[in-house]
């Protein structure tokens, strides 16, 4: 490999794992934040099974939730693209 | 930073690199904007669509339908908001 190429794959490889680490925090974050309002309404002394059942369905619920939007959004953007509003605006 | 990424010598990049490396930071700054965005749309349309206790780990049919509504109407009135504010500059 050329060392361009080596320096361009690194550099790549370095900004995928920076934005991909970023997206998963913040995926995180809003999940927990989503998820202990829903499932945890009175914080007990310590976190129930119930609750803990919930949590991990709240979890898988939250990322099919975010997909579900992921999708609308991007269909959305698709719409307005050929539409050609984004130049009105 | 990684530190195998400090010590690059960047001016080792051919013109065409550098050219391929600007198009995917570019794409990547797009896609990045685009999650973020996804981010904060799913906060809001989670609070307004997702309202009775959690029974299973899959969305229900009538939550998908309000997710979907719920993103198009959120940029509708992003969309009227600019019209607006755009003719309220204009009279």
């Amino acid at each position: 490999m050329s060392s361009s190429e080596s320096v361009k794959q690194t550099v790549i490889k370095q900004i995928l794992l920076e934005s991909n680490t970023a997206n998963a925090r913040q995926l995180i974050e809003k999940m927990n934040e989503n998820c202990f309002e829903k499932c945890v309404p009175k914080p007990g002394a310590s976190i129930s099974s119930s609750e803990q059942t919930c949590i991990a369905q709240c979890t898988d619920k939250y990322m099919a939730a975010w997909n579900q939007v992921h999708q609308a959004y991007m269909a959305r953007i698709r719409q307005e693209v050929s539409n050609n509003s984004f130049s009105t605006v | 930073m990684d530190p195998s990424v400090s010590n690059l010598d960047l001016e080792q990049l051919s013109d065409k690199d550098k050219a391929e490396l600007r198009q995917f930071v570019s794409n990547e700054n797009q896609r990045t904007r685009v999650r973020e965005q996804t981010h904060v749309l799913t906060d809001i349309c989670w609070k307004k669509c997702v309202t009775s206790s959690v029974k299973n780990g899959a969305l229900e049919k009538g939550e998908q339908t309000c997710l979907a509504n719920c993103v198009d109407r959120f940029l509708d009135v992003n969309f009227m908001t600019l019209k607006h504010l755009g003719s309220m500059r204009q009279g």
